[in-house]
């Protein structure tokens, strides 16, 4: 059964059409049934996906096979999806565990951004204060599928990561990644932690100015 | 079951709308339906998720023409509607408005503004806090107000549930399925909730209520490990031993971008007239962010279709 209604594949196929102007490559590492339970519905969901616009391509490793691109993306758990342009270059915008329930409208704006270019819509005083930061920024983002604050939280995220290579944003799904989110102690999402430090995070989606904020105080 | 949600998918807003509205829940999104059906522009700021509260809502039940509906799926419903007629679904965050003779504007948090002709402001209510000591503390570390969000990290976890409303109720029904117990804490000697609502609660074999009590403080080390509440009548303390604590004690509304410009009641509420509009005409406020007795999301529905109507007669 596919996990996409009719209605919705109408919807993504005409929104991909007027907004996609550059393909997209969706590279996502996974793992046998036993070892990752939602690899399975993460494939598929990419599948429906990639069927809705040329200008959408899936790329499909198994991570115990392909050592060198689990080197070259940083891939530390499955499943992972990561996003770039045609030419694979990293540009740090991460989903670790299934983007379902709301992540998935996260990951079709996630698309559609990079379709135009991935150029996100940040403003001015943001892009130049991100591009001033000159040392390595890693933002993981739990969620929970069901949270509506989510989506906005991540999405900032992946657009800060657009803007300097040396940002990497993340999704992380708290309930997939368990033992994960208990050692970062998240107990209410979403729960923002830079730098993969348990003592900097903040909770929340916050507007663009004050999530930058909290991101510059972090790194501190 | 696994969902995939279309929910905040949004384009990047134009310079000018008919109408602009702040804010997509069931008002904000059914002003956008009238909008669209009264041949106008209209763009909805969304700084969460469309749908609103709704979203965060576990089952809703008295939304005529669904005897029961996932808080989620029917938020969602609403966005598809609204985009069917032509809104623009904008996620922002509005950060400040503005006016002058001929148009009003939104200051959104990505540094744009855009303008329009009336501005319809949506924003709703969102929990009020309890005021005792550990709430701010424990806020992410046990503390929640959105069952919705975080229910799922405590399954198998001992939690409270503050308050007996309907809110309070639907919700506590909701973390009974995962959590190992809930005490829900009630100032009152009953619970306020609709009947069905109790009945439902009470069908889990997992939950109790401690009556006549007030939290008096969320305690622990790192994160919540216990809950202290006394009795209103006795004045005798109990501990509660608890990993989580859930509060839904009612609202506070969400108007603080307008309550310099508008006129308030002492609680915040946005005074309207009988066509929703304030003391600033073509600024109307609808939903529950407006002085009203009924907080519902049929009524935050109406208030929509009447400001708009009568915007649309009266500016265009
Ligand atoms: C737990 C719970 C259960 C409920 N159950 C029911 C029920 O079963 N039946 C029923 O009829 N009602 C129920 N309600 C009440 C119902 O949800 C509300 O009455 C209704 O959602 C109000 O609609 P609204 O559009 O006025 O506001 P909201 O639904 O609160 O929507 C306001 C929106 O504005 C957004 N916003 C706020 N500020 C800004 C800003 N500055 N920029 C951009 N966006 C902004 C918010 O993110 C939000 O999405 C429940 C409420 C709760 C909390």
């Amino acid at each position: 059964m596919a996990l996409l209604s009719a209605k919705d594949r109408e919807y993504l196929t005409d929104l991909f059409s007027k907004e996609m102007e550059n393909k997209v490559k969706l590279i996502y590492f996974g793992d046998s049934k036993e070892n990752c339970e939602y690899c399975e519905l993460e494939v598929q969901i990419l599948d429906e996906l990639q069927e809705l616009s040329d200008k959408i391509i899936v790329e499909r490793y198994n991570v115990n096979d392909h050592k060198d691109l689990v080197e070259k993306y940083e891939v530390e758990m499955v499943p992972a999806l990561i996003l770039t342009l045609e030419d694979g270059e990293d540009r740090g915008v991460r989903f670790y565990g299934l983007p379902s329930g709301h992540e998935f409208g996260t990951l079709v704006q996630d698309i559609t951004t990079f379709g135009k270019g991935a150029k996100p819509d940040l403003s001015p005083n943001t892009i130049e204060k991100l591009k001033e930061i000159d040392t390595p920024v890693r933002i993981s983002v739990f969620v929970t599928p069901t949270c509506p604050y989510c989506p906005r939280a991540v999405l900032t995220a992946h657009n800060f990561a657009l803007i300097n290579p040396l940002i990497k944003a993340e999704m992380i799904e708290a309930n997939e990644f368990f033992e994960l989110s208990n050692e970062f102690g998240v107990s209410s999402v979403p729960h923002i932690v830079i730098n993969r430090n348990p003592n900097t995070f903040f909770i929340g989606a916050y507007p663009e100015a004050q999530y930058l904020e909290e991101v510059l105080k972090a790194i501190k | 079951m696994v969902h995939f949600d279309l929910g905040n998918i949004s384009s990047g807003p134009k310079d000018y709308y008919d109408i602009l509205i702040v804010g997509g829940g069931p008002a904000g999104l059914t002003a956008a339906i009238y909008a669209g059906r009264a041949g106008l522009t209209a763009a909805v700021f969304e700084k969460a998720l469309e749908g609103g509260a709704v979203t965060q809502t576990h089952i809703v039940e008295n939304w005529p023409g669904f005897t029961r509906i996932e808080g989620s799926e029917l938020g969602e419903k609403f966005a598809e509607h609204a985009r069917s007629f032509g809104a623009e679904l904008v996620t922002a965050e509005v950060t400040k408005i503005t006016y002058d003779n001929e148009y009003k504007y939104v200051h959104l948090d990505n540094g744009k503004v855009v303008k329009g002709k009336a501005l319809v402001y949506a924003t709703g209510a969102v929990p009020r806090q309890l005021n005792v000591p550990g709430e701010k503390e424990f806020r992410g570390k046990g503390v929640t107000y959105c069952a919705a969000c975080d229910g799922y990290l405590f399954s198998g976890k001992d939690v409270v549930v503050v308050g007996g409303g309907d809110s309070a109720c639907d919700e506590a029904h909701f973390l009974a399925k995962m959590v190992k117990s809930i005490t829900i804490v009630q100032n009152l000697p009953y619970l306020t909730a609709a009947k069905v609502l109790q009945d439902r609660l009470f069908s889990n074999k997992n939950v109790k209520v401690v009556y006549n009590s007030l939290v008096k403080e969320i305690r622990g080390k790192d994160k919540v490990e216990e809950v202290v509440v006394v009795n209103n009548e006795t004045g005798e303390e109990t501990v509660i031993k608890a990993e989580g604590v859930f509060i839904y004690v009612g609202l506070v509304p969400k108007s603080d971008l307008l309550k310099d410009i508008v006129e308030v009641d002492k609680f915040g509420y946005i005074k309207t007239n009988e066509n929703m509009e304030t003391n600033i005409p073509g600024i109307y406020a609808i939903g529950d962010v407006r002085v009203k007795n009924l907080r519902q999301i049929v009524t935050a529905a109406a208030d929509g279709a009447i400001a708009v109507e009568h915007a649309a007669k009266k500016y265009f």
